[in-house]
C-alpha cells in the first residue's frame, strides 16, 4: 500500500534534527557557552576562544577531507593566509577589521585555487604532500618577502574594534568567536544538506558513479578547495585577533597534523564530530599539563621541558588509540553510547 | 518508430585490443533493448563509450538527434542519460534518502551560497526534491529502506538503490548493465516487472545487458549480440534465438 507523505513530512526530514531531546540539549549547551565568560577565569577563557577558533578551522578542513575525502596537510598554509592577511591589512594599511577578516577567508580562498586546479587527479598521499608543500612555500613566502610581510619580525596589531565589540577584551574576542563558530557549523550543516554537500560526497565515495549522476569532478573539488579554505582562512584571521602579534612559526606542519587529528578523532566528515574532535585536541595538553601536577616535582619538572615533544606525541597517540577503538571518531562513540542507553536495558 | 540512440561503426582499441569493433545499430525509442555476448565480448566497453566515459577510436553516438561522443560525463544526466554499473557503484556511507538525492543533482540549482544559507529557493527545491524520492521509494518498494546506509543492505536491495538513483535522474535512455547477475529469481521477476513498468510509466527506453536468457527472451523488444567486440547478430529475441551464427559463438558455447 502507498504510504501517503504530506508537505509537512517532507519539511521534518529536511529539519537539521526534528528531535526535540537533541534541540534541548543544543538549547542548554548555547546559555552554557553564553554564560561561561561569567564562570570562568581569564586562562580558561583564552582556551575556551582557542577552542572557538580551532572549531572553525576543523569545520573548514573536514568539508575537504572528511566530507570530500581530498586530504589536506596544507592546514597551516591556509591558517597562516588567512592570519598575516588579516593582521598585514589592519597593520601596515589601515584597514578596519571588519573587512580583513573577511580577506582573510578570500585571500585563503584564492591561493586554494592555486593548490587546487594542478592537483585535480591528485589523491590520497600525493594531495597530501602537494598541499603540504604548499603549505611550506605559503611560510617560506612570509619568512622572505620582508617588505610585505615583515619577515621575521613578524606583525603585531592592537586596539582593535569588531563591530562595535573591543577585542582588547577577552571576553568580548571570546563571544565574536563563538558568533562566528555558530555561524560555520549551521553553514557547513547546511552545505550537507543540499545538493552540493551531497556532490561533495559523491565525489568521495565513487568519483566515477559521481561523474555520471551530472557532477563535475573538476568544479566540485575546486568548490570544495575554495570553501573549505574560505572557512580555515577566516580562522586564521582570529587568530591574528587572539595573538595580536602573529609570527611565521606559529604555521608548522604540527598545525596541520593537530587539524586532522581533530577532524579524525572527531569522526571524519561529521561537523559536530569536527566541533568535539577539536575541543578534545585542544585540551589534550591542557589535560596533560594538569595531569603532571600530580608527578613528584622533579619528574615534572623534566617533563615540562619537552611540552612541545609530548604534544606532537599525545596527538599521535590520539589518532591511532582512535582509530582502534571507533573508526567513526567521538562522533560515533556518542551515536553508540546514545544507541546503547536507548535500548537499555534491552542492549545490555 | 524513430531511433533514440544511434551507434554508427563505433570502435574502441585499448592498445593492441580491439574491445569493441565497428559496432553499429539503432535502438526505438521507447524499446527494451538487450545487448547479449559472452563474457568480455565488450559489452560494458559499449555502456562506457555510450556513457561517455570513454572516447571511441572511431564511430559517432547520436542520442536524440545529438552528437554525444565527445561530450564529458557529467553533461549525460542532463541530456536524458542514466545507467548503472555492472560492479555496484553506490555512495555507501550514505542512506537510500542520499543516494537517490544525488540522483536529482543536476535537476537541482542551488549554489554554494544559497546552500550554505538553506533559504528560500534553496529550502523549495529540497522539499521538493525529497518529494521525487519518495515517488521513487514506493515505486521500487524499500520504503522500510530510507534512512538505511546503503552499505549495510544486501548486494540485491544495494542494486535497486543503485536503479532508483538512475531513476531519480529521470533518464530517457537508461543503461542497466548486469542489473540481476547475482539476484536470485525472485529479485530477478522485480527487476523485469519495475523495467516494464518504467517504460509504461514514462516512456523511458531501456538497453541492458544481461546473461540472464530468461529475462532478456521475456522482455526485450530487439536485442544486439556481441563476440570479440564485433555485432554478430540483431533482431527480435524469435530472430535470435534462431540465429545460427549465435547459437555457434554464444549460446554453444555457454
Ligand atoms: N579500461 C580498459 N583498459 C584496457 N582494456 C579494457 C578496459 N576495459 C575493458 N577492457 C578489455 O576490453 C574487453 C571487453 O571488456 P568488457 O567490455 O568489460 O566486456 P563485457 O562487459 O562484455 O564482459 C576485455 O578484453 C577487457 O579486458
Ligand atoms: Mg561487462
Amino acid at each position: 500500500m502507498r504510504t501517503h507523505h504530506f508537505v509537512e513530512t517532507y519539511e521534518r526530514h529536511l529539519a537539521l534534527s526534528d528531535n526535540p531531546v537533541t534541540w534541548s540539549w543544543t538549547g542548554a549547551l548555547l546559555v552554557g557557552l553564553v554564560v561561561l565568560p561569567f564562570l570562568v577565569g581569564g586562562y580558561a577563557l583564552s582556551i575556551a576562544i582557542a577552542i572557538g577558533i580551532a572549531v572553525v578551522g576543523a569545520i573548514g578542513l573536514n568539508l575537504l577531507t572528511g566530507v570530500t575525502g581530498l586530504i589536506s596537510l596544507g592546514q597551516a598554509g591556509f591558517l597562516a593566509a588567512g592570519c598575516y592577511t588579516t593582521a598585514l591589512l589592519i597593520d601596515d594599511y589601515g584597514w578596519s577589521t571588519e573587512p580583513a577578516l573577511l580577506a582573510a577567508g578570500v585571500m585563503s580562498a584564492l591561493l586554494s585555487l592555486l593548490v587546487g586546479i594542478p592537483s585535480l587527479r591528485l589523491k590520497g598521499l600525493y594531495l597530501a604532500i602537494t598541499t603540504m608543500a604548499f603549505s611550506f612555500i605559503v611560510t617560506h613566502f612570509l619568512l622572505y618577502a620582508e617588505s610585505i610581510t615583515h619577515g621575521p619580525y613578524g606583525v603585531r596589531i592592537e586596539d582593535l574594534d569588531f563591530l562595535g565589540l573591543d577585542l582588547g577584551s577577552a571576553r568580548q574576542l571570546y563571544y565574536l568567536v563563538l558568533a562566528i563558530a555558530l555561524i560555520t557549523t549551521l553553514a557547513a550543516l547546511n552545505i550537507l544538506r543540499t545538493r552540493i554537500g551531497r556532490a561533495f560526497m559523491a565525489v568521495r565515495d565513487h568519483d566515477v558513479a559521481a561523474r555520471v549522476m551530472g557532477i563535475s569532478l573538476t568544479r566540485y573539488k575546486l568548490f570544495a578547495f575554495v570553501t573549505s579554505s574560505f572557512i580555515v582562512g577566516i580562522a586564521g584571521g582570529l587568530m591574528a585577533f587572539q595573538f595580536r602579534f602573529i609570527n611565521v612559526d606559529i604555521f608548522t606542519v604540527l598545525l596541520s597534523v593537530e587539524a586532522l587529528a581533530m577532524i579524525i578523532v572527531g569522526g571524519l566528515g561529521s561537523v559536530a564530530g569536527a566541533i568535539l574532535g577539536a575541543a578534545f585536541i585542544v585540551l589534550l595538553p591542557e589535560i596533560t599539563r594538569s595531569l603532571l601536577d600530580f608527578l613528584p616535582a622533579a619528574a615534572a619538572e623534566a617533563l615540562s621541558i619537552h611540552i612541545f615533544e609530548i604534544r606532537g606525541l599525545l596527538t599521535g597517540l590520539a589518532i591511532i588509540v582512535m582509530l582502534r577503538i571507533e573508526p567513526h571518531g567521538l562522533i560515533g562513540l556518542w551515536r553508540q553510547t546514545k544507541r546503547y542507553w536507548t535500548g537499555w536495558p534491552l542492549s545490555v | 518508430m524513430t531511433a533514440i540512440l544511434t551507434l554508427d561503426t563505433v570502435s574502441k582499441r585499448f592498445g593492441g585490443l580491439v574491445a569493441v569493433d565497428q559496432v553499429s545499430f539503432s535502438v526505438p525509442d521507447g524499446a527494451i533493448y538487450s545487448v547479449i555476448g559472452p563474457n568480455g565480448a565488450g559489452k560494458t566497453t559499449l555502456f562506457n563509450l555510450i556513457s561517455a566515459l570513454f572516447r571511441p577510436s572511431e564511430g559517432a553516438i547520436t542520442f536524440d538527434g545529438h552528437r554525444i561522443e565527445q561530450a564529458r560525463t557529467h553533461q549525460l544526466a542532463g541530456f536524458g542519460i542514466g545507467r548503472t554499473f555492472q560492479n555496484l557503484a553506490i555512495f555507501s556511507h550514505s542512506t537510500v534518502v542520499e543516494n537517490l538525492l544525488v540522483g536529482l543533482h543536476h535537476r537541482l540549482k542551488a549554489n554554494l551560497l544559497t546552500s550554505a544559507l538553506f533559504w528560500g529557493p534553496a529550502r523549495r527545491e529540497e522539499v521538493a526534491a525529497r518529494r521525487k524520492v519518495e515517488e521513487i521509494i514506493d515505486f521500487l518498494e524499500i520504503q522500510h529502506l530510507r534512512d538505511t546506509p546503503v552499505g549495510l543492505l544486501s548486494y540485491g536491495l544495494q542494486k535497486r538503490v543503485e536503479l532508483g538513483r538512475a531513476l531519480a535522474t529521470e533518464p530517457r535512455l537508461l543503461l542497466l548493465d548486469e542489473m540481476v547477475s547475482g539476484m536470485n529469481s525472485e529479485e530477478t521477476e522485480d527487476i523485469a516487472r519495475f523495467i516494464l513498468d518504467l517504460r509504461e510509466a514514462f516512456g523511458t527506453t531501456v538497453v541492458m545487458v544481461e546473461h540472464d536468457m530468461g529475462i532478456v527472451m521475456d522482455i526485450s523488444d530487439r536485442i544486439a549480440v556481441l563476440n570479440h567486440g564485433a555485432l554478430i547478430a540483431e533482431g527480435t529475441p524469435a530472430e535470435i534465438s534462431g540465429n545460427q551464427a549465435v547459437l555457434e559463438a554464444y549460446l554453444g558455447k555457454a
